[in-house]
């Protein structure tokens, strides 16, 4: 996938982080003591209280690290030069490329007027073979017709 | 139970009564809508540039301008993000009340983030369209490169044929 479409998925990956770790750590925290006029909750240390606080270092952590990878994927963006440059650049490879298409095509017409030579003077030899062996072509074919 | 019946087709159709028999009588189908038209109350573009964030009345937090260092911006936008993070993470532990004020700015962030990205696609297209050039430019030399051997190879090969022939009494 190219960067910028990674740097989104980045983005899309640290915003639902960040939703996981409100919504586990809201729902799952435990009853805490408004005012005094209200009894103390049960504080009871069961084994969600200590996982609530696992949760909420794992999730806080995965954040963080989401967060640098985003930091490590924008330092390796390849982001040369401004617009002025690339259209430079653009317009100077437009031209090369013109230059090689021009010496392409002359190269092309050229070899197909080799081509065309070398065929002429393979029609011309092949005749001529012909015209020396007529005889030898003629005893063939009475046999194949006797045949 | 009454049942509510669809509204009728526009009725256009009675213009193309003919068309079998004369093509020509029946009216030419309306040209392709350009600029901005509105679809379902809704107001959408045939131009393909990117609104801007003021378009959709997002606020916008990088500095404007000609050429923006959009790797400075990324980073710094980032760090905003995790400063509004814990921010939130505060508001709802002491003042739970005041989330929504929080969460607002943070998806301001996020909509900032998408935006700059977004406008770094152009660039990317133009470095794509630099890339093909070069390839096709190497593409090209290389062919030019082999046919000049092939053709040397050839006129060298005819050259050693017309000797032989010659050679032969």
């Amino acid at each position: 996938m190219d960067i910028i479409s990674q740097l989104q998925e980045q983005v899309n990956t640290i915003a639902f982080t960040m939703l996981n770790t409100f919504g586990t750590l809201q729902r799952d925290a435990p009853a805490v003591r408004l005012s005094p006029n209200y009894p103390e909750p049960a504080a009871n240390a069961s084994e969600e209280t200590v996982n609530t606080a696992e949760q909420a270092k794992i999730m806080s952590a995965a954040l963080v690290q989401a967060a640098k990878k985003f930091d490590a994927l924008v330092a390796a963006l390849p982001l040369s030069g401004g617009e002025e440059a690339q259209l430079k650049r653009l317009q100077e490879l437009e031209a090369e490329n013109e230059a090689a298409g021009q010496e392409l095509q002359k190269q092309l017409e050229a070899s197909e007027q080799e081509l065309k030579l070398v065929q002429e003077l393979f029609n011309q030899a092949a005749d001529n073979c012909l015209n020396l062996k007529k005889p030898v072509l003629r005893v063939c074919n009475e046999d194949y017709h006797t045949k | 139970m009454a049942s509510a019946s669809y509204p009728p087709p526009p009725p256009f159709y009675r213009l193309y009564k003919d068309y079998a028999a004369d093509p020509e009588s029946a009216p030419d189908p309306p040209p392709p809508v350009e600029g901005s038209y509105p679809l379902f109350g809704a107001n959408y573009t045939t131009d393909v540039v990117l609104p801007s964030l003021e378009d959709q009345g997002v606020r916008q937090l990088y500095p404007k301008g000609p050429n923006i260092d959009f790797k400075k911006e990324l980073r710094s936008l980032n760090r905003e993000l995790q400063l509004h993070i814990l921010e939130l993470a505060d508001v709802l532990v002491e003042r739970p009340s005041q989330y929504a004020r929080r969460v607002e700015e943070i998806s301001l962030i996020f909509k900032n983030l998408h935006h700059l990205l977004n406008s770094l696609r152009p660039h990317q297209a133009r470095a794509t369209l630099i890339h093909i050039l070069e390839s096709q430019i190497e593409r090209r030399k290389q062919a030019v490169e082999d046919i000049k051997r092939r053709r040397e190879e050839a006129q060298r090969l005819l050259k050693e044929s017309l000797q032989t022939l010659d050679g032969q009494p």
